[in-house]
């Protein structure tokens, strides 16, 4: 089981075995804006100074990128006063999204342990780093001793066969798979992805599968070998094994599916909704922002109009992807078709900046998760999909048919 | 020894403390009379100190709110056992000095009864049984007589005498198995 293999690697204490506690080093940390400023009342609350290393401790700055108001704003700048003072690594607004850039940058280098105070620190699976949420405490006291504390998991392996339709992939397969097993099978497990279809992924395609790990209730995931590092990672076996729960699913002309409101289990394949109204369409957050998700939303508007009625926003995950997509003419191509391309950062996910839907907008996102209120209007009814489908659905106003996608 | 206040059905942290008080937070004490209050109505007075609460179901679902461990352990409550937890409750419960274990309850196990738990064994008998748990790790136990994750960091040197924090993996395949 890998997460024991991670574990037993940086094991300080404790029985490593699956429902045991045990203490392990941690190598690398990182927190977000959303709470630095708690992060930096703790520090002072309980007279904190030091941190293990510096270099290995990252802050960055993605929820709020564009200052919304004048309380976030100096929120925001007394969080980078204190990344002054601890001399931690700072990402700055439009680096991009933590868990974007960390994967660009090597954060999450596998076999390691990485902690983020974001729920979807867990995208460092694809990457075959052990990379878990945390919250404020915990995040403080790691940051010190650069350890924390963990309850082992037990493995999931769950096979995946067969190849989805052409107009299906990353984000298809997850939202299947939500709705075909709901969370009760992974809940506080570790997910070990394995089959010909994980393999065969791209870079970008199982950083969107690891990053929804979260979503099927996980504490973690693991993805296969696959794409640009496969020399890195390690086989994933298909089948069970001693302590291993082994589930396998055949996705073989599998059609693209769509989460309804509000939450991403809720999915249905894509036609259950086809000719629904749409009026804001986001493409962008960590699961749905990477070079491929751009390319495919300019590769769909090119040469079109987004629709007059649809709001429609794009949102690249780093400046990296930014700048690679500025370069191949995508962000040219998306301007001219009339959607608005953000500056990169966590974009309209969560409320916490532009665009705030509008009461009664039906608002098509690719971003992972669409409880009420999530984007800072509980007046809003959120669909996921793919960037694909979304794509579509600026240009039509509607959310397509499969067919309208081929 | 322990008394065991026995509860049933899924809880949720909304169940442990009402959304409602979470912003009297800078007082505890007063949360501990709020107590499972829509839940289970008046069992808030009636809990003492070193009392146990062992859950039949999911313990603790739902939000991130740390008042749901803090006022548990306001209220005088030394331990939380239950099949599951919910992820960040148990992280919490930890973190905030209150030990959570895994560890369904008997058949038949009766409310008010009394409890011993052996810590560094693993074992916890009442009612004339004896039951097994997974044994925290010596860390935990350490936060746990701190009184919590930060009273337990606070004044302590770091690293500890005679160890230092070494990276030596960098990827798994120029490491030994």
């Amino acid at each position: 089981m890998l997460v024991q293999d991670v574990i037993d690697r940086r094991l300080i204490s404790g029985t490593n075995e699956p429902g045991a506690t045990v203490a392990v080093t941690v190598d690398r940390i990182y927190l977000q804006d959303g709470n630095s400023p708690t992060i930096a009342r703790l520090f002072r609350e309980h007279g904190f100074s030091k941190v293990f290393d510096p270099e290995r401790i990252g802050v960055f700055f993605d929820h709020s990128v564009i200052w919304p108001n004048a309380e976030i704003a100096g929120r925001i700048r007394e969080a980078m006063v204190f990344c002054e003072t601890l001399g931690v690594q700072v990402f700055r607004p439009g680096e991009g999204i933590s868990h974007v850039v960390a994967m660009e940058q090597g954060w999450f280098e596998p076999g390691s342990i990485v902690l983020g105070t974001d729920s979807h620190t867990c995208t460092g699976g694809a990457r075959q780093a052990l990379a878990l949420g945390m919250g404020a405490s915990d995040a403080v006291a790691a940051m010190i001793t650069g350890e924390t504390w963990l309850r082992v998991p037990e493995t999931v392996r769950l096979e995946v066969v067969g190849r989805p339709s052409p107009a299906a992939g990353a984000k298809d397969v997850m939202l299947h798979v939500l709705a075909a097993f709901g969370q009760e099978p992974f809940l506080y497990r570790s997910v070990e992805w394995c089959g010909e279809w994980p393999e065969s992924l791209t870079d970008d395609a199982a950083a969107t599968v690891a990053n929804m790990a979260v979503e099927m209730g996980a504490k973690c995931a693991f993805l296969p070998p696959h794409g640009s590092l496969a020399g890195q990672l390690r086989p994933i076996p298909a089948g069970g094994g001693e302590g291993v729960i082994h589930y396998r699913i055949d996705v073989t002309d599998l059609p693209p599916y769509l989460a309804k409101p509000h939450s991403p289990t809720n999915s249905h394949p894509l036609d259950a909704s086809a000719g629904e109204a749409v009026n804001y369409v986001f493409v962008g957050s960590c699961t749905n922002s990477r070079l491929e998700d751009i390319a495919e939303t300019a590769r769909v508007l090119e040469g079109r109009q987004v629709h007059p009625t649809v709001h429609m926003l794009v949102t690249p995950g780093s400046r990296a992807v930014f700048l690679e997509a500025m370069s191949l003419g995508y962000i040219e191509t998306l301007t001219r078709a009339g959607a608005i391309v953000t500056p990169p950062g966590c974009g309209s996910c969560l409320g916490t900046q532009g665009s705030i839907p509008a009461s009664g907008d039906r608002v098509l996102s690719t971003m992972n998760r669409n409880f009420l209120g999530r984007m800072g209007n509980a007046g809003a009814d959120i669909f996921l999909s793919s960037p694909l489908v979304a794509a579509h659905a600026a240009l039509t106003g509607e959310i397509p048919h499969h067919s309208d996608l081929n | 020894m322990h008394r065991v206040i026995v509860v049933h059905g899924e809880i949720s942290t909304d169940d442990i403390i009402p959304g409602k008080y979470k912003h009297m937070h800078a007082d505890v004490a007063k949360l501990a009379d709020h107590v499972f209050e829509n839940r289970f109505p008046g069992l808030a007075g009636e809990l003492r100190p070193g009392d146990v609460i062992w859950c039949d179901e999911l313990f603790g679902i739902g939000s991130s709110r740390e008042q749901a461990a803090t006022s548990l352990k306001a209220a005088g409550v030394e331990c939380v056992l239950a099949p599951d937890f919910g992820r960040i409750f148990y992280r919490n419960a930890w973190n905030v000095g209150l030990p959570a274990v895994r560890c369904s309850p008997p058949p038949g196990l009766r409310d008010r009864t009394s409890m011993q738990i052996h810590w560094d064994s693993g074992r916890l008998e009442t009612g004339g049984e004896e039951l097994t748990f997974a044994s925290p790790a010596p860390r935990l136990m350490e936060i746990r007589q701190a009184g919590g994750l930060l009273p337990w960091l606070k004044g302590r040197e770091w690293p500890p005498e005679g160890r230092s924090i070494q990276f030596t993996a960098e990827a798994w395949n120029v490491r030994p198995n």
